[in-house]
């Protein structure tokens, strides 16, 4: 039983870790009905320029600088990537150069920081915590609470500053967000630094706990877009109990089963998912009126 | 105020809007009638930026504003209650208010007395303040009718367009629409109306103009437009 409360502890951490990143793909999808693919390499950047800074500053000095290269990366895929597929009206053009330029960031971290995994110096102790003979990192600790902040600081910025309703309308109906005035474009493209700084954010708390790299993005991408599809690309709560039940999987699946089949069950779920509710366990379907 | 000269719009290569020229002059209520698919929501769809015109000027208060993103010409004056009503449904009802105002509240234009204009809209539509925290998606199709027009409003527009505010509402509700645009009236605001009930547009309008196929046919003063026989037999019909 011990192990299996470890096990379940250990997943809420990387869990958390899935729904920050599920958490930005919900960011661009609300305001633009596009996602960005390199979710994942807007992570891996995020720890690599994170580690280079590391070895000049303390890691509490390194955070907003990181925040602000995320914000800065995103902006250079909306306008790149993003918004010349918007302007054309291209249904599916994203989709590839936001690829392509996941792709080319990982051919060019891969140049700078080279092929080897890299250990993350931890801000916090490395001995791990003892809560009733369970042990936890202060790391893990600070994954959840980091992960909830920036959630909670997203939402209480939409919900009170004119900006972030103004980003709220722009979800519910770009055209009429025009009509008051708003910028959808910029809403747009803020949508975008927000969420590669919600990865990088992601990028910098969980390298401590694993190793950096640059295709240490790809999984973690591609598993948090499984959380988003799993927990519905609309809804907030639905990422952190997509991430959690995912992160959990796999850590139990891992030690019970086989760490060769840690990856099946979150899979599995998402494929049952999508036959059973496409919309996502707490995603609304909407109807959309002609 | 606003004036449109020689304006060409359409959607791809189908042009829906064939050379149309008109003004509506400060402190009136110009109305545009016309049967389903003569050009009327093309023509404030392309005024106020929603749909970008293929040639033709349009000056509001003598800026040229045609062919400009949709929130620059918010920002210089002309707010549009569109067709269908496109309330934002996942914002509360003070919320949807407040965004009418953005421009004001965000430096874009001159920021003047916003909760106090936000008091006044409540007073317009008692309604909407009895349901000011409620979800705008939750309301019925009248009180997000008298939403739509309290948020075109709180900018304090130079133009109000307004796109039929009567659609789909119940009998009792298209009379109290109508008399709010005649109260708005009565208060100097620069209104362009379109509505599919020419009889009561041309009761509250100064002046009209009728869309045919996407051209103009016959326009006038209100008052004579009534009583245009040919007028008389296409838009007022038996039922008004």
């Amino acid at each position: 039983m011990d192990v299996f409360i470890q096990l379940v502890v250990s997943g809420i951490a990387l869990g958390m870790i899935y729904a920050l990143i599920a958490f930005g793909y919900q960011l661009t999808f609300a305001t633009s009905g596009t996602l960005n693919f390199g979710q994942g390499e807007a992570l891996m950047l995020g720890a690599l320029v994170g580690l280079t800074l590391v070895g000049h500053m303390s890691y509490w000095l390194m955070l907003p600088l990181v925040l602000a290269f995320g914000a800065l990366q995103g902006v250079v895929v909306e306008r790149v990537g993003v918004r010349p597929a918007i302007k054309t009206k291209s249904e599916f053009g994203w989709i590839m150069t936001t690829i392509s330029l996941a792709i080319i960031f990982k051919n060019v971290a891969e140049n700078i920081w080279g092929h080897d995994d890299i250990p993350f110096p931890s801000p916090l102790p490395t001995e791990p915590l003892q809560f009733f003979g369970i042990h936890i990192l202060p790391m893990e600790i600070m994954v959840v609470v980091g992960a909830l902040a920036l959630m909670l600081a997203v939402e209480i910025f939409n919900r009170k500053s004119i900006y972030g309703k103004a980003v709220v309308a722009t979800s519910n109906d770009r055209d009429a967000a025009g009509l008051m005035g708003i910028n959808t474009s910029m809403v747009i493209t803020f949508s975008y630094a927000l969420s590669s700084m919600t990865a990088a954010f992601a990028g910098v708390l969980v390298a401590p706990l694993t190793l950096t790299g640059a295709t240490m993005g790809v999984s973690l991408g591609l598993k948090a877009f499984a959380v988003a599809i799993i927990g519905g690309l609309n809804s907030g709560l639905g990422v952190i109990v997509g991430g959690l039940i995912l992160g959990i999987a796999e850590t139990t699946t891992g030690y019970y089963v086989s760490t060769g089949y840690k990856d099946v069950p979150g899979l599995v779920l998402l494929l049952l998912v999508l036959s059973i509710k496409p919309a996502g366990i707490f995603g609304k379907s909407v109807i959309k009126k002609v | 105020m606003l004036q449109i000269q020689n304006l060409h719009a359409g959607y791809g290569k189908v042009e829906v809007l064939h050379d149309i020229s008109f003004s509506v002059p400060k402190g009136q209520v110009v109305s545009l009638i016309g049967s389903n698919g003569a050009g009327k929501t093309t023509t404030m769809r392309a005024i106020s930026g929603m749909l970008k015109p293929s040639s033709g000027c349009i000056t509001l208060n003598g800026k040229a504003i045609a062919g400009l993103p949709s929130n620059r010409i918010a920002q210089a004056g002309l707010a549009h209650s569109p067709e269908g009503r496109r309330v934002f449904s996942t914002l509360s009802v003070t919320d949807n208010l407040l965004l009418g105002a953005f421009p004001r509240l965000t430096f874009g234009r001159e920021k003047g007395d916003v909760q106090g204009d936000l008091a006044r809209v409540f007073e317009l539509f008692p309604r909407l303040k009895e349901r000011e925290h409620q979800l705008a998606g939750t309301l019925s199709g009248g009180e997000q009718q008298m939403l739509a027009m309290g948020r075109a409003l709180m900018l304090n527009p130079d133009v109000l367009l307004l796109d039929e505010p009567s659609m789909g509402l119940a009998p009792l509700l298209v009379k109290e629409v109508f008399r709010i645009i005649g109260e708005l009236k009565s208060r100097g605001i620069t209104m362009l109306l379109v509505e599919q009930f020419a009889a009561a547009a041309l009761e509250v309008a100064d002046y009209a103009y009728v869309l045919e196929n996407g051209r103009i046919s016959v326009h006038g003063p209100a008052e004579q437009l009534r009583n245009d026989p040919a007028v008389k037999a296409a838009y007022l019909g038996a039922a008004h």
